[in-house]
């Protein structure tokens, strides 16, 4: 078992409910300064850096998304129901939670949420399929012949989260590889999955499904976000969908 | 549920702050609650025409050529409302039978113009004569906070501080600045030496056209700058150790009037003109519209709250900003702007703007009882609602008993 160890959080607002900010992958917690302002009179909110990003140390290498989520229940021992916010990265480890865990949540908010594999096209598959063997043809030849073609590879293919992930490059890898349908069908508490239209990473389609998998859930577009500005740009169309789905939650 | 309200926010326009009007009004589009209303961009361009389109939420996309984009639809407002009172825009696309005309409905239009052709009044009226809701202030409280000078002689009549002015018109064409005529105007309206001076627009807010003048030759050239953007220039001493202090009022759901926190614009250079306003710490020329989520008026580096000020200024900035949006019937989030002279402590009440930047909303979030700006297009949308069915429902003319053709 890892070592309990406190990860670094910005704390605001005060009050009994407790809101508790997962960035996504590359940010760190400033990333929900913006949008957790807007809820400093409805409670206590926690902004986290997850292991390995900002001031957080890393959980062993290659950790996956449950792991974190385990982690993520050591830093909420009080046992009392939180509010989980998710974005993107951020959001497979919510999911994690609530279905390990469901004494800890009270509710989750996926934004623009990962976690379920993309639709591809069968041309991407393709694509994808032959630049796999490349990279592997890469790696074999490098240790055959001390070629540098790996990083050649890397260098031309690699995903710029992928070339920037260091030490976190095995946690990366798992979280894209990962299918967490299962985990989602488990989870029991209310959740509220939230999408921009103009979402190329994390498309709509993804909280459509993840609609479908959840039991009690809400699925809401925003029209004209992407991946990121829906955190910014977006902060208060979040906000208000936000608030008025956690009433709801209230007076079921 | 209901069905959603469609509210149009009109931005752009022909205005010299038509740039940051954009900002203004994707800000507003941005803090609208989603699960009430449905925002409608419409874009006013620099020729006065009326565009609608997804592409006009994207700040990457200005500045836009209009014409040649093809994802805009191009919008004419009907004046004449039909009998089901639902006011409507219509839209023209070139189809394969000839021109097609559309119909685009909507509930309420919330201008976010800056400056002439928008926060004057011209807008509202139009807009009051159509039967079409709107939000923010009528005519009459657009049109009177326009002009600086209508708003300083009336605000001076119940007794709050403004700075003596000199008012001059652009001389008729073919004729020059008289330096003499100058001399003798500024001798009769100022005590001792005038200079410096400080020369604005009277009708523009943004401080554009706005020039300081240390003798009469730089007060010429200011004066010509001036003049190429109103007919009507004021010219006003120029306050040392300037300080500025604004403040924005509105009206709260049970009809009192609040004020926000207070703002002190900080700066560099000794006069606040338009790149220094809104351009602050940006690099001269660079690109002003980004995709952040700070910018315009809200990015404008600030101190909110400024602790400086004494008991007896922050009362009179509060209460004659609250006075001013009494006595002029204003509506919406008027921003209220001082001048004070950091060394004497004197403070003088400047201008007002009825359509503020980013409608001030970072001054309401910071206030004693903040209100996010999700909240404040709330009260800006449904005070629009109220005022206008104020309105319309008075003009029966039965209910006058003027009844003619019974």
């Amino acid at each position: 078992m890892t070592q309990h160890s406190n990860w670094h959080s910005d704390i605001s607002g005060s009050g009994d409910a407790s809101y508790i900010w997962l960035h996504g992958w590359g940010y760190n917690r400033k990333g929900f300064e913006r949008i957790a302002a807007l809820f400093q009179k409805d409670g206590t909110n926690t902004l986290y850096d997850l292991p390995g990003f900002g001031d957080t140390p890393m959980l062993p290498e290659g950790a996956n998304t449950e792991e974190y989520a385990v982690a993520l229940a050591e830093q909420l021992s009080d046992n009392k129901p939180h509010v989980i916010i998710g974005h993107s990265y951020g959001a497979r480890v919510a999911v994690q939670l609530a279905s390990k865990y469901p004494q800890k949540v009270k509710a989750i908010i996926l934004i623009s949420g990962a976690g379920l594999p993309r639709r591809r096209s069968i041309a991407f598959k393709i694509k994808a399929f032959s630049l796999k063997v490349l990279g592997r043809l890469a790696r074999i030849s490098d240790s055959l012949f001390c070629t540098t073609y790996r990083d050649a590879y890397i260098a031309r293919f690699g995903s710029s989260d992928y070339k920037n992930a260091g030490p976190l490059r095995g946690t990366l890898i798992s979280a894209v590889n990962e299918n967490l349908a299962g985990t989602a069908r488990q989870i029991k508490c209310p959740t509220l999955l939230l999408y921009g239209t103009n979402d190329v990473d994390t498309p709509p389609e993804i909280g459509r499904r993840y609609e479908q998998l959840i039991a009690v859930s809400r699925f809401t577009e925003l029209k004209g976000y992407d991946h990121h500005d829906i955190l910014t740009r977006g902060a208060y169309q979040c906000e208000a969908l936000i608030k008025s789905f956690l009433k709801d939650v209230e007076n079921d | 549920m209901a069905k959603k309200k469609v509210i149009a926010v009109v931005f752009g326009g022909r205005s010299v702050e038509h740039d940051v009007s954009v900002l203004t009004g994707l800000q507003f589009l941005e803090a609208l609650d989603p699960g009430k209303y449905e925002g409608l961009p419409v874009y006013i361009d620099p020729l006065g025409q009326w565009w609608t389109g997804d592409a006009l939420a994207n700040r990457k996309q200005y500045p836009i050529d209009t014409s040649a984009n093809k994802n805009l639809t191009q919008l004419t407002l009907d004046l004449a409302t039909p009998a089901n009172g639902q006011p409507r825009f219509f839209a023209f696309q070139k189809g394969l039978m000839g021109e097609k005309r559309t119909e685009i409905t909507f509930d309420l239009i919330v201008p976010a113009i800056h400056g002439s052709n928008g926060e004057d009044g011209t807008l509202q009226g139009l807009l009051e004569f159509a039967s079409i809701p709107f939000s923010g202030c009528r005519p009459l409280g657009a049109a009177a906070t326009m002009d600086k000078v209508f708003t300083k002689r009336n605000v001076r009549t119940s007794g709050i501080n403004v700075l003596p002015e000199l008012v001059l018109s652009r001389p008729p064409q073919g004729t020059f600045l008289n330096p003499e005529t100058i001399e003798a105007n500024l001798k009769a309206t100022f005590d001792g030496d005038p200079y410096p001076l400080i020369v604005k627009p009277c009708n523009l807010g943004s401080s554009v056209g706005v020039g300081k003048a240390d003798n009469m030759d730089s007060l010429i050239a200011a004066l010509m700058a001036a003049f190429r953007l109103d007919y009507e220039v004021i010219i006003e001493p120029f306050v040392t150790n300037l300080t500025e202090y604004n403040v924005a009022v509105r009206r709260d759901a049970d009809g009192g009037i609040v004020s926000s926190a207070i703002e002190r614009p900080l700066r560099n250079a000794e006069l606040l003109d338009f790149k220094n306003k809104y351009l602050a710490g940006g690099i001269p020329g660079g690109p002003k519209l980004d995709t952040g989520p700070s910018e315009g008026m809200a990015s404008l580096n600030r101190t909110l709250n400024p602790d400086e000020l004494s008991n007896e200024q922050e009362h009179f900035i509060r209460s004659s900003a609250e006075t001013v949006f009494d006595m002029l019937s204003l509506a919406g989030s008027v921003r209220v702007d001082f001048l004070a002279n950091s060394e004497t402590g004197e403070v003088w009440l400047n201008e007002v703007n009825t359509i503020p930047g980013s409608f001030a909303y970072f001054l309401w979030e910071a206030a004693a009882k903040p209100l996010s700006f999700l909240a404040l297009t709330e009260t800006i949308i449904s005070e629009g609602f109220e005022l206008s069915a104020r309105r319309l429902g008075a003009t029966d003319t039965k209910s006058g008993g003027a009844t003619i053709f019974a």
